[in-house]
């Protein structure tokens, strides 16, 4: 959104078309590019648990199905270093460098705002952890680790765990690349690398670059091989996480961030435990809250059918403090009210069940569109208009005007629509 | 006066709203700030209450 002047029935809007790089037209949606752009990305929609390339759909089943290069990582177009490689492979010749942003004028009668919500940063809350600890992740990541999509196909397998695989990988390939280089000098010199090494350790090694060179590149493979070792040891003993926590209020009902609850968040715990029982039964979930909010159709049923069938329990207490032990468990410390003590528990992963906080753009586009925001950031509204903004023709809907569930989102939407409709409805009959 | 309606945003609540419009016939324009449409739900495994898929 670049520009906005008009007004109510006739609004006039200057919108910025981002190059993709990729001709839409012409693009299959195929996937030959991806296959062999050698950059890889950290995949924001996977909630930066996995990775993708930089030429890539945003997920797999994105509309449109068109791929698009992010410049900023691609060699070629960012890092100003020869590549093409997709622009070879594709068949369609739909990859186009030289696509540049296009601003496009619209004239619009009304506008609907659907701008939505970002997640809460937990890592501004210290005594979570949530930056040092990786066995604690938020609601949303825990989403991508239960999807089959997702960067583990749908198995709980823990962040210490696919952290340690990524290095364990890195730790072959510069096994590989080590052991190679010493044979070659094994072979050369037609001498045991273990000898070079007694010599070099006792300083009885001829001065000679060569050698010296040779013993300290046996001696790095060596510590590698203990690495590696070590490695293959703590992966023996992995397992996937069966003892889950999940945190509620994270940023929410906490008058140093948010004063408001976000009203959708007691209810995903509740769902993400039952998929996750679902896909293991050996699954057995904690939830800590200062009451759970099933506030909804069906919802307090399904709280209960939480707990009796998917091993659910619900703990009232605010959680204080998340530490870690050395085989990299999360440690809750909590006030038991029930029991009026300070507890602690350790568990195999930790979800933070982060509040909903207003889209990073909110600001602006309320700038451009001279609306006003509510003092959480969320686009204001008249309790008895929910969906006008504070000006006319422009209407707002779903988690842009506040924390809402789909169902709800949905329902706004759809009256949102109409009210728009009740504008441009005139125009068009004077037209038609 | 012009009887085209802008949908900013294209999460499920986007979605919802150009749809209702372009079945009543009304000529919408959708602005996305990501290259795919779908917004937090398309991220999600399934949804409460029902667990159904989300995509
Ligand atoms: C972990 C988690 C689990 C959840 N599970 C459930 C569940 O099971 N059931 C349920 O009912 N609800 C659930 N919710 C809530 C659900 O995600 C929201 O209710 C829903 O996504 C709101 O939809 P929306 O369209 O308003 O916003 P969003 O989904 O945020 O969509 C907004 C869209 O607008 C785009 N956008 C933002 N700013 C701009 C801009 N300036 N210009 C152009 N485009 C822009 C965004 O890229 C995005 O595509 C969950 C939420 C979380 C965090
Ligand atoms: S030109 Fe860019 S996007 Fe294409 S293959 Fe090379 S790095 Fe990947
Ligand atoms: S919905 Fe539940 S977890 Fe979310 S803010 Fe409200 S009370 Fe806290």
């Amino acid at each position: 959104m670049e520009q906005v002047s008009g007004e109510v029935g006739a609004f006039q809007v200057a919108v910025r078309k981002k190059a993709r790089y990729v001709n839409e037209n012409l693009c299959t949606g195929c996937g030959a590019c991806a296959e062999k752009c050698p950059t890889m990305v950290v995949d924001v929609f996977n909630a930066g648990l996995g990775n993708r390339k930089a030429i890539y759909k945003y997920f797999p089943q994105g509309i449109p199905s068109v791929f698009t290069i992010d410049a900023a990582a691609c060699r070629q177009l960012g890092q100003g270093k020869k590549c093409g490689v997709c622009a070879k492979v594709c068949q369609a010749k739909a990859v186009d460098y030289d696509q540049k942003d296009t601003l496009i004028q619209l004239e619009v009668g009304a506008v609907v705002i659907a701008t939505g919500y970002e997640v809460f940063d937990p890592s501004v809350i210290p005594e979570y952890g949530y930056d040092r600890i990786p066995n604690v992740v938020t609601a949303l990541e825990f989403e991508r680790l239960l999807s089959a999509s997702g960067p583990t196909a749908g198995h709980l397998d823990r962040p210490s765990e696919l952290a340690l695989v990524k290095e364990m990988e890195e730790a072959e390939k510069e096994h590989k690349k080590l052991q190679r280089q010493v044979s070659q000098l094994e072979e050369k010199h037609g001498k045991p690398s273990s000898e070079i090494v007694a010599a070099f350790q006792s300083g009885t090694l001829p001065d000679d670059a060569d050698l010296r060179n040779w013993a300290l590149l046996a001696q790095d493979l060596a510590s590698l091989e203990a690495r590696l070792d070590s490695m293959n040891r703590r992966k023996a003993t992995a397992s996937v996480a069966r003892k889950l926590a999940f945190i509620q209020c994270v940023g929410s009902r906490d008058f140093r961030f948010n004063p408001f609850c976000s009203s959708y968040c007691c209810m995903h715990s509740v769902k993400e435990a039952m998929i996750a029982h679902e896909h293991d039964n050996g699954v057995h979930s904690s939830i800590f809250c200062m009451d759970l909010r099933a506030v909804g159709r069906g919802f307090e049923e399904y709280k209960l059918r939480g707990g009796k069938q998917a091993n659910i329990r619900y703990i009232r207490g605010r959680v204080a403090e998340i530490t870690q032990d050395e085989a990299l468990n999360p440690v809750v410390w909590y006030e038991s009210t029930q029991n009026r003590q300070v507890v602690h528990e350790t568990f195999d992963l930790v979800i933070l069940a982060t509040a909903c906080v207003p889209s990073p753009g909110a600001a602006e586009l309320a700038r451009q569109f001279q609306v006003e925001l509510d003092r959480n950031g969320f686009f204001k509204t008249d309790p008895l208009a929910p969906l006008n903004t504070s000006r006319p023709g422009v209407f707002v809907c779903g988690c842009a005007q506040g924390p809402m569930d789909i169902p709800e989102s949905v329902a706004q939407a759809s009256s949102a629509a109409a009210r728009a409709a009740e504008i441009v409805a005139p125009a068009r009959q004077a037209v038609g | 006066m012009s009887n085209d309606v802008l949908v900013i945003g294209g999460g499920i609540a986007g979605i919802q709203a150009a749809l209702d419009l372009a079945e009543m016939g009304i000529q919408v324009h959708m602005v996305e700030r990501l290259p795919s449409i779908g917004g937090k739900m398309a991220q999600l495994d399934k949804t409460f209450p029902t667990n159904d898929c989300a995509i």
